[in-house]
Parts: structure tokens; sequence; C-alpha cells
């Protein structure tokens, strides 16, 4: 059990910085998931608290002990990879009980933690096979109980699931999941799919460029976006953004210009912008409603490029007057086709206003 | 499929394809044709100038136990063994330990050693000759097994340690990685991860090596001058006697000489490819 803190944490290859000064509390216990585009430097970040990674300048603590000159071995870490890094010559048995052995754990202590991460993970038939016997999933597992043996306070996972098939991975993060609640280890998370991110996570932390654009738990993400960026990255579809001018601003109402001549108000806390502001108004594609209502508003109208009817949802990609892209989510029975014009409306709760230079957040927190 | 098999291609290209094949096999071979059907000649053939005729006798069983009675055959083989199969662990051996630390670890001058490792298979070793006799003798180490065992271990080092390290890049890394998280020293990361790993391209690499070090003539004759050193290759100018050449004992020698390497072929011939491939694809 340990809590990891990251304090202006920085690490340099040469001349190129990848990680810009990370400042990071996660408590003990806590599932922690970094996510961000590749190149964010979310592995490295991970490798760094692995000591796979010097960390160039910074510190970092795990249980309050300082880290940054302690060999991985020592940390109390445990890594599972996104190749598994199974000895291709050993058989389960050896691959989940080899770390044990080298450290000069006794034959009993090793048969005893083999056996109960082999009944945690139902590996049971497995043990005496070589890794090339097993599928994805299973040498997932593998990994996953060579990490549970060495009993770390903190495992670390590098994108696990990115080479397993979509059914499987639902499987295995469920799985991930179930283990976290049963060991109650603090557990660091690798990933690029927001959507394992959303699911398992406590907190999120969202990298980019080398930096944190923003903390919190997934619905805290989702909901008060700090700035485009994450607004942007988390969701899927993402979010819209179209961009508006202020007409005027009084009595904590903001009233916007939109591309062709709708406009609409949106009530705004704090300083109010002056009139003549461009800005940015972002807003998700399920939260943008057609049909009756909006062609009543008649705020917005967007031209059908393309239409996916998935059954239980219709998603409309759809361009604005000013030749903005916007998608929409629709009910599965809407009938609107490509070529169609379709009239939008943004409910003013579900709008989300963002600085057009600074990216900052002005307005928008759905969690009010 | 690209090339075609030969099998779908048109009727004159297969039947020129099955007259051709054997042409170039023959041709390919004739050297040694030449040689195995030399060495079963009566030496009046050669006498007689035919050499490149029908033999007018079959002289396999006497000419074969001739050269094992005019010639100490028997020890130059042992000899040949006394310097091959210690080269052969020596630069395997070391070579595995090179090039895990030229592939695995990152330290300032990696680069600049591989090269080194790699620039010493470009210098012709013929030019090495004089040097490398003055530095055994003045070491002690001329016509001796240890010095030709030494400076073959030198000289094959190098390619062996291009070779091995290229084969420890292409591994994993990951696989070292997980087993330093999970608290395995170096060695034992070397020794019971690595080394495990390394084993087809040992055995890759000690055939190659085996064949070269065999068949090597100029060291031996360059470093080498009695008969309790020389190996078989060098060994076997004994035969040529002092007024005339035997060249049917010669070749029936030579034969002889060529027996383990082509055993070790056709016996590893799977390592051999291997060898001869290993390096160009996991580079």
């Amino acid at each position: 059990m340990a809590t990891v803190t990251l304090r202006n944490a920085r690490k340099s290859f040469g001349s190129v910085n990848i990680i810009k000064g990370v400042d990071l509390d996660i408590a003990d216990g806590e599932f922690c998931v970094f996510v961000g585009p590749s190149g964010c430097g979310k592995s490295t970040l991970l490798r760094m608290i692995a000591g796979l990674e010097d960390i160039t300048s910074g510190s970092l603590q795990i249980g309050g002990r300082e880290m940054a000159d302690v060999e991985p071995a020592d940390r109390g870490v445990a890594m599972v990879f996104q190749s598994y890094a199974l000895y291709p010559h050993m058989t389960v048995r050896e691959n989940v009980g080899f770390g044990l052995k080298m450290t000069g754990h006794s034959k009993a202590d090793i048969e005893k933690r083999t056996e109960r991460a082999a009944s945690m993970l139902q590996l049971g038939p497995l043990m005496d096979r070589k890794p090339s016997q097993l599928s994805g999933g299973q040498r997932q597992r593998v990994a996953i109980g060579r990490a549970i043996v060495r009993e770390p306070d903190v495992f670390l996972f590098d994108e696990p699931l990115s080479n397993l098939d979509a059914a499987l991975r639902v499987q295995m993060r469920i799985e991930i999941g179930k283990l976290h609640n049963d060991l109650k280890s603090t557990m660091i998370y690798v990933t690029h799919d927001q959507v394992e991110a959303m699911t398992m996570a406590d907190k999120i932390v969202v990298l980019h460029g080398g930096i944190i654009e923003q903390v919190g738990s997934p619905l805290e993400l989702y909901h008060r976006p700090r700035n485009m960026f994450v607004a942007g990255f988390i969701g899927s579809p993402k979010m819209n953004f179209i961009p508006v001018t202020v007409q005027a601003a009084r009595d904590g109402n903001v009233m916007l210009s939109l591309p062709g001549d709708g406009r609409m108000t949106i009530p705004m806390k704090g300083d109010l912008p002056a009139a003549g502001t461009r800005l940015t108004l972002g807003c998700r594609p399920e939260h943008v409603a057609i049909g009756k209502e909006a062609a009543a508003s008649g705020a917005l109208q967007g031209t059908i490029r393309v239409a996916e009817y998935l059954g239980s949802e219709t998603m409309f990609y759809a361009s604005l007057a000013d030749g903005t892209e916007i998608a929409v989510k629709g009910d599965g029975l809407a009938a609107q086709k490509s070529g169609d014009i379709l009239p939008l409306s943004l409910p003013a709760a579900a709008c989300h206003l963002f600085d057009a230079q600074s990216n900052a957040i002005l307005n928008g927190d759905l969690t009010r | 499929m690209f090339p075609t098999p030969i099998a779908r291609t048109a009727p004159w290209v297969q039947r020129i394809y099955k007259w051709l094949l054997p042409v170039a096999l023959v041709l390919w071979l004739l050297p040694l044709i030449g040689i195995a059907v030399t060495s079963i000649r009566p030496s009046s053939d050669l006498a007689a100038g035919n050499y490149f005729g029908w033999p007018s006798g079959f002289n396999f069983i006497e000419n074969y136990s001739t050269v094992f009675e005019n010639s100490n055959i028997g020890w130059y083989i042992l000899n040949s063994f006394k310097v091959t199969i210690p080269t052969v662990v020596g630069a395997v051996g070391l070579s595995c330990l090179t090039g895990y630390a030229l592939a695995v670890y990152k330290f300032r001058s990696n680069l600049i050693v591989f090269f080194m490792f790699v620039a010493g298979n470009f210098v012709p070793f013929q030019i090495l000759a004089i040097p490398v006799r003055n530095l055994t003798l003045s070491l002690g180490m001329y016509n001796t097994t240890t010095g030709l065992v030494m400076f073959h271990v030198a000289f094959q080092t190098g390619f062996c340690t291009l070779f091995m390290r290229n084969f420890i890049k292409g591994l994993p890394f990951a696989l070292i990685e997980s087993a330093r998280v999970e608290g395995v020293s170096e060695w034992k990361i070397f020794w019971h991860i690595v080394m495990p790993l390394m084993r087809p391209a040992i055995a890759a690499l000690s055939v190659l090596i085996f064949t070269f070090i065999w068949n090597d003539y100029f060291w031996a004759t360059v470093m080498a001058q009695s008969a309790d050193v020389r190996p078989v290759t060098a060994g076997m100018n004994e035969l040529k006697g002092q007024w005339k050449v035997a060249w049917e004992l010669i070749a029936a020698a030579s034969i002889i000489a060529a027996l383990p390497p082509v055993a070790m072929f056709f016996l590893m011939q799977k390592h051999f490819i291997a060898g001869l491939t290993l390096g160009a694809t996991k580079g």
C-alpha cells in the first residue's frame, strides 16, 4: 500500500524534453489512469515511476520514500508490459515464480504465492504450458500473475490490453477492475483508449506534450474539461467546437452569434467577455438537439454530409453555414439522410465556452 | 507468387531448367570432382598426363591407406580439433558477453566500440601476418597451439560480436526490463533469460566458426612450423614428397581433411543456414 507523489518531475533525452514538469499525487489504493495521444509522454512517466528511466530532475516518492536513486526492484512496484514480456523458454509456473526464485525466496513461499496468483487469475490448468501455447488474453493474465506474486505496493500497467481484440479487451478490463477491488493496491495504468480510462479509473491524468492538462475523476473530465484539449480528447465522438462571437453580455448572460444567422444566450458566471470577443463554443454530439424543438428555435442549421445508422442511435456528420463540421447523435429511428438540411439547437446548459486564444474554459460546468 | 514455381512455368522453360540445373551443378562441383577422382587414381595416371580422363584403375583403398601410412594425418586432424574447438568455445563465449554488453547497455562509447569490432573484419589479415608472427614470437607463443587459438579467438570475436549483438538487439527488450523490475541481477538476467534465448544463435555461430577455423590455411602456416602443432590443412604439405608431388595422395588427404566440416554442415544444416541469415534479418 503506498501513495505516489511526483514533484516537478522532468525527463529529457539529450536536448529533447519529454516530461516537462509533472506534479501529481496518487492516493493509496487509487486506480490512476494516464491517458493522452501518442507521444505525450505517458509511457515515459510510467517508466520513470518504475525506475526504467532516470528522472532528469524533480522528485518521485513512493510511500513517502524518495525513489529517484532507488533501483527498480527496490521500489515496491511491479510492472505489466504491453508485449507481456513473458520469458518464452519458461513454463507459466516458472514465469510467475522466476523473480521470486532469483531474489532468494524459499521454495515453499514461491509455491504458496504462485498458487494464490494462479487461483486469482484462473491460471490453474495453464501452469505447465509455455507462453507460445497460450492465447493473448491468457498471456496477459500470466503477466499480471507475475506482477501479483511480488505483492507490490504499486502496480504499473503499460497499455496492457492494446494487443488484445475488442471482446477480450472488455473482459480483461473487468478482470483488472476486480483485481483492484480484491487487492486494493495502488495501480497506475497507461492507455490511449479513453473507454478504458473512463471505465476503470478513480482518477484520470490527461497528458499532452509532456505536461498534465487536467487531473480528475472520469465524469469531472467529461463534464468539466479545463480546456479545449481535454474537452476534445475525452469523449467519443469528440466534442463539437463552433466559432462564435459575443454580441452582448450583461446580467450574467452572454448573447452569442452562431454561424449562419442564429443566436443563443448562455448564462455565465464571473467576468463577462466584452462584446465582439471571439470564442469557441463546445457542445458534445449527444447534447445537440435535432427535430421539432430545434426547428422552432431556428438557432442553427447543418447540411448532413454523412449519416451512420447504428440501430440504437444515428450519427450525423453535418456542416454549418461557415463550413464548421459538427457531429450530432440522434435516436435510432431518425430518418434524415445525407444532403438533408438538419435544424439544430444547442441547449445552453450543455454548452462550454472556450477562449479562442488561451483555450481556457470560460463557462460550462455540467456537474453544477 | 514470386518467383513462379518451376512446375507452373511453360514446358520449354521446365525442359531448359531440367537440363541446365545439372550442368550448372557439375560445373560448380568440377574442382571437387577433380580432387575426388584424383584421390583414387594410380600415380601412373598422373605421370602419364591423364589428369582429367577416365582413371586407368581405382586405387581407393591403396591411396587412402598410404595417406595414413606416409604421413601423420591422424595427428594433424587431432591438432585441428585442438585448435578449432577451443577457438569456437572462446570466440562464441566471448562474443556472447560482448554482444550482450553492446546490445543491452547504453554507455557513451557503445557505438564506437561496436564499430571497432566490426571494422576489424575489414582489415585484410594478410597484412597482419608479419606483425602477428613477431608478436607471437616475443610472447613466446609462436608455434604453439595456444598461440594459434589465441589469435583465432581474437580475429573471430569481431565477427561473432557483430552477429551476437545484432541477435540480442532483436530480442524483445521488455524481457530484460521486466526482469529488472522483478529484481533479478544483471548476471542472472544474462544467464537465465538471454542465454537460453541465444541458443539458436550460439548453435549457428559455432557451426560457422568451426568451418572457418578448420579450413584455415593461412594462420596455420604463418604461426605454426612443427608437426606437433600444425593442423591438417597445413600438415598435408608433408605428403608433397621430396622429388615429385604425389597429387593423388594430397587429393586423398584433402578429402579426409574436408570431412569434419562437411559432416558438420550436413548434420547441422539447419543451424548453418540460420547462421547465414540470422544476422541479416534480425538487425
